[in-house]
C-alpha cells in the first residue's frame, strides 16, 4: 500500500469536483457558444458564386463570364445574371474585372470600339479603360473598373462580390 | 435609369450626360388576343429592361404606356405630346420599344423613334435559352443606340 492514502473526505471532494466541474461545464459551454457564435458566422462569410468557367481555358485575352446568382429584393426575389472580365494577366494572376462604368453605370465591353483596340469601351459616353482596368485620362470615367474578387475550387473560377480599388 | 427615386436622384445630379428616354408601349386586347397582347406586353417589357441595364447611364426607361388593341390612334397625338416634352428636358432622342405590329403602320405618325421587334414565345423557354434569345435581340437594338447616338454627337 502507498503511504498517502486517500481518506473518504478527499476521496468524496475529488468526485464531487469532477462531477460538479462537468456539469458547470455542460452548463456554460452551450452559454458560451451562443455568444461566440456571431464571430464564428463572420469567419465563415463565403459569397463566392461559382461560374461556368474553367480555370485552365482563362487566357490573357479578357473573355465574358456570366453567372447566375439569387438576390432579394424586398419581398421580390429574382436570379441576377452577373458579367464579369475575366483574363490572366502578364505574372500569370487572374484577374476578373466588373463592367459596370465607373461614370454612369453602362456596361462595358473588350475590344469594341475600332478606334481603341485592346480596351474596354462604354458605349454611353465613350468611357475607356485600359486591360488591367485603368480608366484612361481624358474620358469621363474617373475610378477604375471594379474588381472581383475569385477563388479556385476544384479547377472551377469562383467570384465574390465587386470591390472597387484605389485611384489611378 | 429607371423610373424610381434612387435613379431619378442619380438622374438630377447628371442630367447633362442623359438623353434618350425608351418608353414601351404595352397593348391590352380584352377580347380573342388576350394571351397574343401579354406575349407582346412581356417581350416589350424584358427587352426595354433590358437595355436600360445596358445603358443606363444615358438612358430613363420610362414606365410603359398601355392602351386597349384599336385604340391605337387615340394614342398616338400623346406619343406626340411626349416626344415634345421629353426633347424640352433635353432628352433628344425618345425611343418607342413594342411588339405591337400596329405601330409599325403608323410609324411616319410617331414623332420619336419607333422600334418594332417581333415577340419571341418566350413562354416555352428555359430560362438560359430565354436570355440568350433576348440578348441577341437587344444586341442589334444597341448598336441602333450607339448609331443614332453617334449620328447627333457629331453633328
Amino acid at each position: 500500500m502507498s503511504k498517502n492514502r486517500v481518506s473518504r473526505r478527499q476521496f468524496l471532494n475529488y468526485t464531487l469536483t469532477g462531477v460538479g466541474g462537468f456539469m458547470a461545464a455542460g452548463m456554460l459551454m452551450p452559454m458560451v457558444r451562443f455568444a461566440v457564435d456571431p464571430v464564428l458566422k463572420a469567419n465563415a462569410a463565403g459569397d463566392f458564386t461559382a461560374t461556368k468557367l474553367n480555370v485552365d481555358k482563362i487566357t490573357k485575352e479578357p473573355q465574358r463570364v456570366d453567372f447566375t446568382f439569387e438576390q432579394k429584393d424586398a419581398w421580390y426575389e429574382s436570379e441576377v445574371t452577373n458579367t464579369a472580365w475575366v483574363y490572366k494577366n502578364d505574372e500569370g494572376k487572374i484577374v476578373a474585372l466588373s463592367p459596370v462604368c465607373k461614370h454612369l453605370g453602362c456596361v462595358v465591353a473588350w475590344n469594341t470600339d475600332k478606334n481603341n483596340p485592346n480596351r474596354f469601351f462604354c458605349p454611353c459616353h465613350f468611357g475607356l479603360y485600359e486591360k488591367d482596368g485603368m480608366n484612361v485620362k481624358g474620358t469621363p470615367p474617373l475610378a477604375p473598373l471594379d474588381e472581383y474578387p475569385y477563388k479556385v475550387k476544384d479547377g472551377i473560377l469562383y467570384l465574390g462580390k465587386a470591390k472597387p480599388r484605389k485611384e489611378a | 435609369m429607371k423610373w424610381v427615386p434612387a435613379d431619378i436622384e442619380m438622374y438630377l445630379q447628371a442630367a447633362e450626360y442623359v438623353d434618350t428616354a425608351i418608353i414601351p408601349l404595352l397593348p391590352i386586347d380584352l377580347e380573342d388576343g388576350m394571351k397574343d397582347s401579354a406575349t407582346k406586353t412581356e417581350f416589350a417589357t424584358l427587352l426595354s429592361g433590358f437595355l436600360e441595364r445596358q445603358f443606363r447611364g444615358r438612358v430613363i426607361l420610362m414606365p410603359g404606356i398601355p392602351y386597349q388593341k384599336g385604340m391605337e390612334d387615340n394614342v398616338l397625338p400623346q406619343l406626340e405630346e411626349w416626344n415634345k416634352s421629353l426633347g424640352k428636358v433635353s432628352l433628344r432622342h425618345v425611343f418607342f420599344i413594342t411588339s405591337d405590329l400596329a405601330w409599325k403602320q403608323r410609324e411616319d405618325k410617331i414623332g420619336g423613334n419607333l422600334l418594332w421587334v417581333p415577340s419571341l414565345p418566350l413562354q416555352q423557354m428555359d430560362e438560359r435559352s430565354k436570355t440568350a434569345a433576348l440578348e441577341d435581340q437587344a444586341a442589334q437594338l444597341m448598336s441602333l443606340f450607339a448609331q443614332k447616338w453617334e449620328e447627333s454627337d457629331t453633328v
